[in-house]
């Protein structure tokens, strides 16, 4: 596992292990890459779900070279199984029949270009920060454990964790009130 | 709240009660027949086209073609014909042709008959591709299964 | 353990040859099952006692036109029957059959699987939508409402086992059982877990047979309302992989329960641990699973997401908050 942080200054060999973890990890990446191209660019919805739970699945793969585990399943399990699906489910509630491509002749002509250029200027600024910046290889802290994570949870983060409870709790709150409402 | 726990006590009960019936019907014998390799014997009430039924001695039908079948039968599907029997008295029968594809078994013709010369045949095994295999001669096949039994 | 490339080969072909006989044969068995519990016999022309049946209909389906209808996401159409039985077959290197056999001892192996349920599911919904078919669309809709309600109980019941146990991996979870029916989760005499686990047990049974979509919660393809719903417009293997991805996942969840409560690959009494074992007791849950199937009929969509919001999770969350208090207790 420690060797997996791919090294571009001596690449291996294809079909040595390095060399085919390397070629998993171009595909994980691409992976987020197509997925997202899917969500922006497609005319239906169900291309566009489709596209986010790729992106999703990918970036799990990116969480898993991360040595991050954990994250990468939940990952699987909260973005995809959870969130694209809800996003899929709202969308079938709402819109029954094939979405029309709208939008696709917007009448702000200046939108799009506008849109893009910010976005290549954001892309731009934060390639030319990833290449800038000197990066600096951490040792690995203790071995990867579901209990630090627990326990970091509890303790250091222990606020974080109460404040996330209470967003939960306000979102459960809600949503019974407007059933509440949708009921009477 | 009552409710609640009498419902999951009841409900847990009924659902275990379903799988010892299934799981008793498991081990039991199978019921069904496997048809074309077992071949069933049908009931002596069942009804099948009609036949004729011949002399027990002679072999020759009951008939005396009277023609009360073919006037009680209400989908006309009954035809038949005799002539003058020589040297008796009475009438012989020529032919006798149902056409199966209109008969309903009422039985209306069994009825009628007052010389036992016709009753309800226990043939079951009647796919056929063709319609005209429905169209039958009951004289010929009285002569089949005398040639059967003698 | 050592990681060779033959050793992941071998894996390789071995886990998908289990699949595959699996996923063939228990549609036999299932009709044998079936039969006899409607006292039938079942198939029996091909071959001795219709054990070629699953051959004859798999050369059926293949010899069939894979149809794509008009009006249907072609791409998705096409993608949802293989993204169905992907995950059923991954599930299976996580899976440990006993002490040494077992593709990948993971740490995080039980999240893992349900990680991969949830692509599943996401198979049946895109399936369903991408039909372009009312009935199909309802039937992805009602699959989607009951997996993510079954899928709350059932992590916290699991959530009961990990606790007990102390990890997340399976094969740890199991080696932490053996040593005869006392030391599994379902029945565990230490710290008096037996008062609550086989209430987590039956629960976790109910929701894998929810999970899989298996009668009598199988509203997403409730023949008598939605043709066959999310199947309706697939043909030819296309219905086949979903058919064959669905008894995939019983096979997936009948190892599951077989490693978190029953001890995996340990003998009741402590003597003779070894695979067999764990292919017995899946084979046990597998015929309860058909057992089930044909005994009660399907239940209503209301009732269903009903008992799973108003008993079993209830019932889930009472029983993790004992469990964690017994083992603090003692």
């Amino acid at each position: 596992m420690h060797t997996l942080v791919c090294q571009p200054a001596d690449a291996p060999a294809l079909f040595s292990a390095e060399g085919l973890v390397g070629v998993v990890f171009l595909l994980t990446v691409a992976l987020v890459v197509t997925g997202a191209l899917i969500a922006v660019n497609a005319r239906r919805l169900v291309r566009a779900v489709s596209g986010l739970a790729i992106c999703f699945t990918g970036l799990a793969g990116v969480y898993y070279f991360l040595l991050s585990p954990f994250l990468a399943m939940m990952q699987m399990l909260i973005y995809v199984g959870a969130v694209s699906i809800l996003i899929a489910f709202g969308i079938m509630m709402a819109t029954p029949e094939e979405q029309q491509a709208t939008g696709m002749h917007s009448k702000a002509t200046l939108a799009g270009p506008l849109a893009f250029s910010v976005a290549a200027l954001i892309f731009a600024a934060l390639t030319l920060l990833g290449l800038k910046t000197e990066w600096q290889v951490f040792p690995r802290q203790g071995t990867f454990d579901i209990k630090e994570v627990g326990l970091s949870l509890l303790t250091t983060h222990g606020l974080v964790f109460e404040l996330i409870s209470i967003v939960l709790l306000l979102a459960i709150i809600g949503a019974l009130v407007l059933a509440q409402k949708g009921r009477n | 709240m009552s409710g609640y726990w009498t419902d999951i006590v009841t409900g847990g009960k009924s659902l275990v009660t379903g799988l010892a019936i299934t799981a008793r019907e498991f081990f039991k014998p199978v019921v069904t027949e496997q048809y074309p390799w077992e071949v069933p014997t049908m009931t002596p009430l069942f009804r099948g086209h009609i036949e004729l039924i011949g002399n027990e001695e002679t072999g020759a039908p009951n008939c005396v073609v009277c023609g009360m079948c073919q006037r009680a039968c209400p989908s006309v599907c009954i035809s038949l014909d005799g002539k003058k029997n020589e040297g008796g008295k009475g009438k012989v029968l020529t032919s006798y042709i149902i056409d199966f594809t209109k008969c309903s078994l009422c039985g209306s013709c069994v009825e009628s008959c007052n010389f036992n010369a016709l009753r309800f045949s226990r043939e079951y095994n009647l796919a056929s591709f063709d319609k005209n295999d429905f169209i039958m001669d009951l004289i010929k096949r009285l002569e089949e299964q005398n040639r059967c039994t003698r | 353990m050592e990681t060779s490339m033959w050793h992941a080969l071998l894996y390789l072909v071995g886990i998908m040859a289990f699949a595959g006989v699996n996923a063939a044969w228990l549609g036999w068995c299932e009709r044998k099952g079936a039969a006899r519990i409607q006292r039938r016999i079942g198939p029996c022309e091909a071959g001795f006692a219709g054990l070629l049946q699953p051959l004859a209909d798999g050369l059926k389906l293949l010899s069939k036109q894979l149809l794509v209808p008009q009006g249907v996401d072609g791409i998705i159409f096409r993608v949802a029957p293989v993204l169905a039985m992907i995950p059923a077959i991954t599930s299976m290197a996580v899976i440990p059959f006993s002490e040494n056999i077992g593709a990948r001892a993971m740490e995080l192996s039980v999240l893992l699987l349900f990680a991969l349920a949830s692509i599943a599911m996401i198979a049946i919904l895109l399936g369903g939508w991408a039909s372009g078919n009312k009935y199909a669309l309802i039937s992805s809709a009602r699959a989607v409402s009951q997996n993510l309600a079954y899928e709350i109980p059932m992590l916290l019941t699991v959530i009961t086992v990990v606790m007990i146990s102390g990890s997340m991996n399976l094969r740890d979870i199991a080696i932490d059982q053996q040593g005869g029916f006392w030391h599994w989760n379902i029945f565990r005499l230490e710290n008096g877990h037996f008062l609550t686990m086989w209430i987590s047990f039956i629960i976790f049974f109910i929701c894998a047979i929810a999970e899989t979509n298996r009668a009598p919660f199988d509203m997403a393809e409730a023949e008598s309302e939605l043709v066959a719903g999310f199947m309706t417009e697939y043909g030819s293997m296309g219905f086949g992989l979903f058919m064959m991805g669905e008894y995939l996942n019983i096979v997936v969840g009948a190892c599951l329960t077989a490693v978190l409560f029953l001890g995996g690959w340990d003998c009741p009494f402590g003597l003779t641990p070894g695979i067999w074992w764990f292919l017995l007791k899946i084979y046990i849950l597998i015929f309860t699973f058909i057992w089930i199937r044909w005994t009660y009929p399907r239940t209503q969509i209301y009732r269903l997401l009903n008992l799973s919001w108003k008993i079993l999770i209830p019932f889930s969350l009472a029983n993790l908050m004992v469990t964690a208090a017994l083992i603090k207790v003692f």
